[in-house]
């Protein structure tokens, strides 16, 4: 295998094509990658990348063979061995032709088996064999059943090779093997026919029947990684790149497994491969992730379809900080222009809505727009930090993804719960101290109120508190480990229950609600590893084993871990999830979903953060101040040409629904009255809530979370029939519109003339003044009407129905 | 012969990533039916929050001992052999037109994951309030849409049932409700009527003034939300200016005589709203029949009283009201809870949860009806033939509506999760 000498040229290869991806074509001279085939057995194969300039020519080159008794070459650049021997790969392109010698040297070797592990097994996956819908899922189909996703050798080796007393291979004649019959479509099969008996895929089982369907020896080589060539290119729309997939193996070997290989595109729009990897790119502009699969391991391959040609620099848009510098970098290389700066207004109703929860007041628009000073922006960060509504709404925000709920007569604590995630906010204690208090807590609810997220998950601590300290404060979805290996990762259930591990001694006495959480000196769980059979032990992601003694807390040991420096989920996690805050999409969307197959749109960016975030001793506020402060969080979310398709790269800011909390009270600020919610204080607002349990259908309709997930996609931004309903006809809406000490009640106590109402209104609900138009059409509506106030709430129940009402933008 | 009419790659992708998903036959059926002309039918589910007592309605035990056979006595219906409970007369006179299955389980004795599993054919493993997977009406919401547009696809009467919601399917597939009972001389759906204080002058005067105001870009935010609101916005327009929707929602324009026989209550008028509804184009339906099922204690009281002789007149009605405006074969009714009751009577003279063995009822739609279905132990404990999980439940009901219960949706967690894990429709009523 040549393969090695790849490696150094992928740079090479990726900065050329970045140059030359808008170069007119020009035919040059044609390289390939790999300079010597060798094959040394049946059943192996090799790709060839072709290129043109530097540019991906593979599928647009003729291959003829010197010898089709040596070697075979498809349309795709694909060779394969038909016998011991030499032979040329003659490869043509217009007028340009190239040669590539190869060698086949154990074709002839009949004895050699076929290993089921590394040969038989990938089939089963590629093929869809094991997949949750056929033999993979819990029950199997029609008595067959393989392990999902095939990550169980013993198990499926067992199952086609001895099961249903050996009956499903035969040896003598592997033609007439029911496992073959069935592959083949040859007798009814009811998930068709997947391997014709013509391809190389059937010539592979088919041998290894014929051997005798040995098992893998314990000292096959395993798989140790799986490499993709190239690791990313920018393409043109339409424009095709070839791929490459090489092995490597616990024995140092190294073998191309293209064609064994799966492959998935995360936005086929952008980018979509085919099961020869094929890639090609779409209409669409952006950037696509394209996975290969092979064997538990994946690697990706990046397709990047610019949104104009490269550019050399962004001249009007001048960098604030360093968010700004890396966003700057990536849109270059994207061909995108940002929008301009947002305006003052647009600005402070953006921030303060974003960071506080609320509609910042008329009196506060009007300081702002008329502050001179050139630092006035940073200002406002650094005061709307400080305020209380910032730890109100983030208090609210981690409620939710810490389910802090009132169910199973936890009332009291989930009011207590709420005012320490209030109070750690308000005073900016360490993330890491935060995470400790939660993932640690321990003792009496009144004390350690945190104990409330753990009685949420009572009915399957074990699980639930394993896959919600991933998801949460590591962005790692770790539940499907529980079950089987991580389709797209790498996390088995090895790591699952290592992680499950440190909580196999969380105790919780037997009484109150919730009641007193304790460690325990044994296990408090009667769950099993299924690798083992034991109780889980504890075992870092990625890392050693922990051991710990009966009277330690291993739970500790764990944040301990989580909060090291080095621990590559942690920090990344916390500040994905605030940038998703502020920019309506994490730079990994979902925010807790961060793994290799699901890419930053902005790598850079995100290590920046998160580095800046450890060296900062885990101070949220310093991150926050870091993404506000950065021009792109203040760009106007209005799309130019250049930057329209964009919904990765922040080149705008996009808008967004307030949420059903910040919504409500946002209306209720509008039209001057209150919450009115019962059993807190009268003057408490939807954000203020400890936790779900206060009826509100307005709240529910607008889909407050019911603390369910951890996940912050349970809010919902589809829109309902029901929401548009009760914001344009209400009984609900109409009196808080005309209530009889609400703003527009208020408006005619006062005498306001029509324009000073219109004004106010502007600039309480949208925090702008109305436009000349704007002001002459709703005063003339109202100066004409007979019933002067109720022409204003007409123009106060306008306003409110706007999408720019609606909408953080 | 197959691999022709789909590339390759498609095959591959759908082999791969759906779990409990798509085979080849199964999606070249999605296929044809996605392509065909949309048919009609709906669904109205009768949902018994709580757990009906099955062994006093469906399944009796007359020769158990009397600590499990209650105070109740089987009645022959109007088909040779068949026998139900003495406070289901009404039905015992059309059961031809009826068809239970009295070997429905599962395993979760919780009123929470219970009622999750049985709406959703997903077993949740945690208690919560509210869906985790998506359910059945939200399904249908999505992969149907209404019979008819300017009306939902998916109603909850007369309220939204717990666990009816859409999950991961997203807010747009929750049910829409009246939040009001029909029953109420008043009644009216929330929103839907003109707030007092606003008369269609007004209501214009109103939209008009938004228009000329409302000149923010539509593009200016990433997922099309705006534009989505719009539409909504349109529709909802349309739902209180115009007649059909709020003609629909009008049970007071059925016959006196129609209402008594559905009963003047929360579930009876429910029920005849409820075929109004998918009379009109709204393709499903779920009615709650009222509270009041979890029977703990004086279950014999309780469901003598009130629950059963409620529940009989209005699924009754129902069905024979279906069966002459032609509907039967085209609305499929059906009746469950989230489990069964206890056989053995607690000291409380009532029974607790028993997910062992469950009845569901089944009328029209298609299904071959007259039919009993599965047998239980000599208690009603478990089945002893025919076992049917909630995937065979629900799944009879999909294969009614013509929605693919393979279909593949990806979950929070970019899981492939298929509209149900397992279980394919009841032979005995599909045919």
């Amino acid at each position: 295998m040549h393969i090695a000498n790849l490696s150094p040229r992928r740079g090479f290869l990726f900065a050329a094509v970045a140059l030359l991806a808008f170069a007119p074509d020009a035919f040059g001279a044609i390289t390939c990658s790999i300079k010597t085939v060798e094959l040394p057995d049946a059943f192996s194969g090799q790709q060839l990348l072709v290129s043109d300039n530097g540019i991906d020519a593979t599928r647009d080159a003729t291959y003829t063979t010197s010898d089709p008794k040596v070697a075979r070459v498809d349309a795709k650049g694909y060779v394969t061995p038909t016998g011991d021997g030499s032979a040329l790969i003659q490869i043509t392109r217009g007028a340009d032709k190239l040669e590539v010698p190869v060698k086949v040297n154990g074709f002839g070797l009949q004895a050699r088996g076929v290993d089921f592990r590394t040969e038989v097994m990938p089939l089963l996956s590629k093929h869809g064999c094991n997949a949750g819908g056929c033999h993979g899922k819990q029950s199997g189909q029609n008595g067959f059943k393989l392990s999902l996703f095939g990550f169980d050798t013993q198990f499926d080796y067992e199952a086609i090779a001895k099961e249903a007393r050996g009956r499903r291979l035969f040896p003598g004649n592997p033609d007439q093997s029911l496992f073959l019959l069935k592959a083949a479509g040859k007798v009814p099969h009811g998930g068709g026919k997947r391997l014709p008996a013509e391809s190389s895929d059937y010539a592979v089982v088919r041998r290894w029947i014929a051997v005798g369907a040995p098992a893998s020896a314990p000292d096959t080589p395993k798989v140790t990684k799986l490499r993709v060539s190239p690791s990313d290119a920018v393409l043109r729309a339409g424009q095709q790149q070839q791929l490459l997939v090489v092995a490597e193996y616990s024995d140092g070997t190294t073998r191309d497994v293209t064609r064994q290989a799966e492959f998935f595109s995360n936005l086929d729009v952008v980018a979509a491969v085919d099961s020869d990897a094929g890639v090609k790119a779409g209409k669409e502009s952006g950037e696509a992730a394209i996975m290969a699969r092979h064997m538990g391991f994946v690697a990706v391959f990046r397709a990047i379809v610019p949104h104009g040609p490269p550019l050399a620099s962004i001249p009007d848009f001048k960098p604030n900080n360093k968010v700004d510098e890396l966003a700057v970098a990536k849109w270059k290389k994207l061909g995108l222009k940002p929008s301009p700066t947002c305006d003052d207004l647009t600005f402070i109703r953006r921030i303060t809505v974003d960071v506080c929860g609320r509609l910042p007041t008329a009196a506060e628009v009007k300081t702002f727009t008329e502050d001179k000073t050139a630092d006035k922006r940073a200002k406002l960060i650094d005061k709307l930090l400080d305020s209380p509504d910032y730890a109100a709404y983030f208090a609210m925000k981690w409620g939710a993804i810490l389910r802090n709920s009132k169910l199973a007569g936890a009332d009291e604590a989930a009011v207590a719960f709420h005012h320490w995630l209030k109070d750690k906010i308000a005073r900016n204690r360490p993330y890491d101290e935060f995470v400790r208090g939660v993932v640690a807590a321990a003792g009496e609810w009144q004390d350690a109120p945190a104990i409330n997220w753990l009685w949420q998950n009572r009915d399957d601590q074990l699980h639930q508190v394993t896959a919600d300290v991933a998801q949460i404060f590591l962005g790692t979805r770790l539940q499907c480990a529980k079950c089987h290996h991580h389709p797209y990762e790498r996390w088995g259930q090895a790591d699952y229950y290592g992680l499950a591990g440190f909580f196999t001694r969380l105790g919780r006495k037997n009484f109150g609600q919730p009641p007193p959480y304790y460690a325990s000196a044994t296990p408090t769980t009667g769950e099993k590893d299924p690798t083992t059979g034991k109780t889980p032990e504890p075992k870092f992601l990625d890392g050693p084993l922990g051991k710990f003694t009966a009277d330690e807390d291993p739970r500790h040991a764990l944040v301990d871990w989580m909060t090291e420096p080095e621990n590559p989920f942690f920090a990344k996690a916390l500040v994905n999830r605030y940038w998703g805050h502020f920019l309506g999409r994490g730079l990994v969307a979902e925010v807790d979903d961060l793994r290799e197959t699901n890419p930053a749109s902005n790598p850079e960016l995100l290590t920046f953060l998160a580095s800046d975030f450890v060296k900062h001793k885990f101070d949220v506020k310093r991150t926050i101040r870091t993404i506000l402060n950065s021009k792109v969080y203040q760009l106007s979310a209005e799309p130019t040409d250049d930057n329209k398709h964009d919904r990765q790269n922040f080149a705008r800011y996009y808008a967004r629904r307030m949420p059903a909390e910040v919504f409500l009270d946002a209306v209720n600020f509008s039209c001057g009255v209150k919450g009115g919610f019962s059993g807190v204080s009268a003057n408490a607002r939807a954000v203020d809530l400890p936790h779900e349990g206060f009826g509100s259908y307005f709240l529910d309709t607008f889909d407050r979370p019911k603390r369910v997930t951890v996940c912050e996609c349970e809010r919902s931004t589809g829109a309902t029939l029901g929401q548009v309903l009760l914001l344009a006809n209400s009984e609900e809406m109409e009196s808080k519109i005309a209530d009889g000490n609400g703003r527009v009640a208020k408006f005619f106590k006062e005498k306001k003339s029509a324009s000073e109402m219109v004004d106010e209104l502007y600039l309480t609900a949208l925090s702008r003044p109305p436009t000349i138009a704007e002001r002459k059409r709703l005063s003339e509506y109202i100066d004409s009407a007979k019933d002067k106030q109720r022409a204003v709430e007409d123009v106060l129940w306008a306003i409110l129905n706007t999408r720019e009402f609606m909408f953080n933008h | 012969m197959l691999d022709v009419a789909l590339n390759r790659r498609s095959l591959l992708k759908v082999g791969v990533l759906a779990v409990g998903g798509l085979t080849l036959p199964n999606l070249l059926k999605a296929r044809a039916a996605s392509g065909s002309t949309a048919n009609r039918k709906s669904v109205i589910l009768v949902w018994a929050a709580g757990g009906p007592s099955h062994i006093d309605m469906y399944d009796l035990k007359p020769n158990a001992p009397a600590e499990v056979r209650g105070e109740y006595k089987p009645i022959p219906t109007n088909v040779t052999g068949v026998q139900i409970g003495e406070h289901l007369p009404l039905q015992a006179k059309m059961f031809d037109k009826l068809s239970v299955v009295r070997s429905a389980y599962h395993t979760n004795a919780g009123h929470g994951m219970g009622s999750q599993w049985m709406q959703t054919g997903y077993q949740a493993t945690i208690e919560v309030n509210d869906n985790i997977f998506p359910s059945t009406g939200s399904v249908v919401a999505k992969l149907k849409g209404a019979n008819e547009p300017g009306l939902p696809a998916y109603v909850n009467l007369p309220r939204k049932a717990s666990f009816a919601g859409a999950a991961y399917l997203g807010a747009s597939y929750n049910p829409f409700t009246p939040d009001a009972s029909p029953n109420e001389a008043a009644f009216q759906v929330k929103n839907l009527k003109m707030p007092s204080r606003v008369s269609t002058e007004r209501l214009e005067a109103r939209k008009k003034l938004v228009s000329d105001i409302d000149t923010i870009r539509r593009d200016i935010d990433a997922k099309g939300d705006i534009a989505g609101l719009d539409t909504f916005y349109r529709d909802a327009m349309e739902m209180v200016t115009n007649t059909k929707a709020q003609n629909a929602f009008d049970v007071n324009k059925e016959p006196v005589k129609l209402r008594d026989a559905y009963g003047r209550n929360d579930l009876g008028q429910s029920c005849l709203l409820a075929r109004r509804l998918v009379e009109s184009g709204v393709t499903f339906v779920t009615v709650q029949a009222g509270g009041g099922w979890d029977t703990h204690s004086n279950n014999f009281t309780e469901l003598k009283r009130k629950l059963l002789p409620q529940y009989d007149a209005a699924v009754a009605a129902l069905v024979q009201d279906l069966h002459d405006r032609g509907l039967s074969d085209d609305v499929l009714v059906m009746s469950m809870g989230e489990f069964g009751r206890t056989p053995k009577i607690n000291k409380d003279a009532g029974r607790d949860h028993w997910p062992g063995a469950m009845s569901v009822l089944y009328a029209g739609g298609g299904l071959k009806m007259g039919q009993m279905i599965g047998t239980t132990d000599s208690t009603a404990s478990y089945p002893t033939s025919k076992p049917y999980t909630p995937g065979c439940v629900l799944s009879t009901m999909y294969h009614c509506l013509g929605v693919d219960h393979t279909h593949v949706f990806h979950d929070d967690a970019k899981r492939p999760l298929p509209v149900l894990s397992e279980g394919d429709p009841i032979k005995e009523l599909v045919g």
